[in-house]
């Protein structure tokens, strides 16, 4: 104890175990696989974690088009589904706010997807598109079509938009719980005081409601960007990063290259590489969110 | 005198009875040992129908006095990964372990030579070709408890109908009847395919099961996945030939455009609904096909040998589960004993009755008189067919790369499938990405 007392302020000594745990469960890991990243590292031979390679993996990444085209479908997937998310949880979230009886019921109902976990989802949506005995298409041909059967799961737009609509179904709540807190949050006098001074609806959602909310919505973003990843086991079920690479994911490739190849030297060379999205997104959404915070007068 | 005769061979035959059960008990004790207050620690495979076979597993406690404690029970993929997350870390702290012939090459020396534990009389009642392929570079690595191989299931009422008959017989100017090769399978599923209503059939178009059916027409069409060397050898004519096969029946709409997504679970979902004509699958789903609460097809599936290729020879992709010992086990003889339980008569008798292949010899025949017996010929002619499809069975390459080489073939395979490559383009990309593993690996030089 005197030793401490000694050489350490009572302000380290108090956050000495938060910095050792994040040490011990965050930053030795990130060292250990960035070390790997330049090894031959395989799973299954303990001993190939000695063997240097170098730049030798990342040599062979930029020039994978494999992996760059994978690298750019989850750049697309994360835009578009962030969004679409955002736009229907949004939505969800004022409707949901205008009700006077039932709102807790329907907020538990809403919640039902996220409670799903990512393979049942996966599961669930592979039979709903599945082109012989799914449900999509038997409606289809149940109006009428007789002798349609879209291949959903096969063409390039139309499997992404099958994963997309998977992915948006099952995270579009995380967005509409976390809008209506905040809409829940907002004070009601600037609304009130628009209307009397003779605002449209969507003039106080526009002036009004949407820049209380831009907090909310920059901390939704930030967090489901970084939390999409989510999605691998959807895809995996669903497709499995095929027909021939259409739906391939940075996610499904390196799951595949570290565990099923045993590639793990590898895998860690595309999480770092691919972390630069992740480090992308999340800085872009909290300047963002700053950002807002200014606007609205907060403290950053 | 008769009389007393009588009564002596009634002693004599109770006598003998009775030693006969005291040999049978003491070699039961032989066998599975005694470890009392041992606690064994297994990793095995879950999934129902591989969970019933562990219903017997307090019996061998019984016998032995030891504990077992299942501390990870997974499907084979998870199954895989964590086994090779406890290489990595070191901490196999667990004896038996659930193994299947195609991940058995990647586990290194993490698994004993069984030869060493279990004696060679055991060994012997093995199927030869079954235990053979359970081998790794000479070392017995895991012992079978049922075997996997494809053949045809087909609906018989498609071809016991006069008009099909007659419009095939037009057409084609033979009979109708069950395809002996493979061109003759494109031809009758081409002809019988009507979608969206019926297809001709289906294959697994992903994961290793695009790999293994592929590989599989290759090897019938006279070549192989790698040369002597490992040098990767299924960009050849046969490989274009094979790849070809399944290009024409997708374009030809014999199969659902979706087939490229599928695995065997929707395969046999689709069989089973009755939009497919035939079927080349596992004896697993014979059980499910004829059964009327699960399956449309029920008491309408027909058996076949799986097709020849272009070379007059079999395919017959095939692959064991089965059950491994680690070194680092504290106490192999009761792990061996345990591996050994779980695949002796009985066990092999209770998957058979399950409708899976055994892997003992005389669990085959058996099981066949039994279904004979109890009435049930349906499954007794499956195990007929897929009795006599063994002769012709063989595994994938027992390479540790193979899983990784699979994984760089069907994709490409998908690409000449769905029509962005060419057959030739597909197999000359794919080969040179497994040349480059081989290469890496060491194993080509």
């Amino acid at each position: 104890m005197r030793f401490f007392r000694s050489r350490l302020s009572p302000p380290i000594l108090l956050l000495m175990p938060a910095f050792v745990i994040i040490t011990l469960v965050v930053a030795v890991p990130l060292l250990f696989s960035l070390y790997t990243s330049f090894t031959g590292y395989r799973l299954v031979q303990p001993a190939s974690l000695w063997q240097w390679v170098g730049l030798r993996n990342y040599q062979r990444l930029l020039t994978d088009v494999d992996f760059w085209w994978a690298f750019g479908r989850t750049l697309v997937f994360l835009t578009v589904a962030l969004n679409l998310e955002l736009v229907l949880g949004l939505g969800i979230a004022l409707l949901i706010d205008k009700l006077t009886a039932g709102q807790r019921i329907i907020r538990t109902i809403m919640m039902f997807p996220m409670m799903f976990s990512p393979i049942l989802v996966g599961f669930q949506f592979k039979y709903i598109f599945n082109d012989n005995v799914g449900l999509v298409n038997n409606a289809i041909q149940s109006l009428g079509w007789e002798n349609v059967t879209i291949p959903w799961l096969v063409n390039p737009v139309t499997a992404n938009l099958a994963i997309l609509m998977a992915e948006v179904w099952m995270s579009t709540p995380i967005f509409a719980i976390l809008l209506l807190a905040g809409l829940m949050a907002m004070p009601r006098d600037p609304v009130e005081a628009a209307k009397v001074d003779g605002c449209n609806p969507w003039q106080v959602f526009r002036h009004i409601t949407l820049p209380y909310l831009m907090p909310f919505v920059y901390i939704a973003m930030a967090i489901r960007s970084l939390d999409v990843a989510r999605a691998y086991d959807t895809v995996k079920i669903m497709t499995n990063g095929g027909p021939a690479g259409r739906t391939e994911l940075l996610w499904t490739l390196i799951a595949r290259t570290g565990y099923q190849d045993a590639r793990m030297g590898m895998a860690n060379a595309m999480s770092y590489a691919s972390i630069l999205l992740s480090v992308y997104f999340t800085v872009y959404f909290f300047r963002k969110l700053a950002a807002a915070r200014r606007t609205m007068g907060g403290v950053e | 005198m008769n009389f007393v005769r009588g009564i002596q061979a009634a002693f004599f035959s109770c006598a003998a009875l009775g030693a006969l059960t005291a040999v049978a008990s003491a070699e039961d004790a032989a066998n599975w040992g005694s470890f009392p207050g041992y606690t064994l620690k297994v990793k095995l495979v879950g999934g129902t129908q591989y969970e019933k076979l562990y219903t017997r597993i307090p019996e061998w406690e019984k016998a032995t006095g030891a504990k077992v404690e299942i501390v990870s029970s997974k499907n084979h993929f998870e199954l895989d990964r964590e086994i090779k997350q406890d290489i990595a870390s070191g901490a196999i702290t667990w004896c038996v372990g659930s193994n299947h012939t195609s991940f058995a090459p990647q586990y290194g020396d993490l698994y004993v030579d069984l030869k060493t534990l279990i004696p060679q009389a055991t060994l012997d009642e093995f199927v030869p070709g079954t235990l053979a392929a359970s081998m790794v570079d000479g070392r017995l690595v895991q012992l079978p408890r049922v075997t996997d191989v494809s053949n045809l299931y087909y609906l018989k009422d498609l071809y016991e109908n006069a008009d099909n008959k007659a419009k095939y017989k037009e057409k084609f100017g033979t009979e109708l009847a069950p395809p002996v090769t493979y061109d003759e399978l494109k031809q009758q599923v081409i002809f019988f395919a009507n979608p969206p209503n019926l297809y001709g059939t289906a294959f697994a178009g992903k994961d290793e099961g695009m790999t293994g059916r592929f590989m599989e027409i290759v090897r019938a069409n006279g070549g192989d996945m790698f040369d002597e060397n490992w040098k990767p050898i299924f960009n050849s004519k046969a490989g274009v030939d094979a790849l070809q096969w399944f290009i024409d029946i997708y374009n030809a709409k014999a199969v659902p455009a979706g087939t490229v997504n599928y695995t065997w679970d929707d395969i046999g979902q689709a069989f089973a609904a009755g939009t497919l004509a035939v079927d080349l699958d596992w004896p697993g789903f014979a059980a499910f096909y004829n059964d009327p609460a699960k399956s449309k097809v029920a008491g309408k599936v027909g058996f076949a040998l799986s097709p020849l290729g272009t070379a007059g020879k079999r395919g017959g992709w095939s692959g064991s589960h089965s059950f491994s010992v680690t070194e680092a086990c504290d106490n192999k003889p009761a792990a061996a004993s345990l591996a050994n339980f779980l695949t002796n008569y009985d066990s092999a008798m209770m998957e058979a009755r399950a409708g899976n292949l055994p892997t003992r010899t005389k669990a085959f025949t058996d099981v066949v008189e039994e279904f004979k017996k109890s009435d049930t010929p349906y499954m007794a002619d499956m195990f007929a067919v897929w009795g006599a499809s063994l002769a012709d069975a063989r595994t994938p390459p027992l390479v540790p790369q193979w899983i990784e080489v699979s994984n760089v073939i069907w994709p490409e395979l998908q690409a000449a499938i769905v029509g962005q490559k060419t057959a030739q383009e597909a197999l000359d990309t794919a080969a040179k990405k497994a040349t480059q593993i081989m290469e890496d690996a060491g194993v080509l030089q």
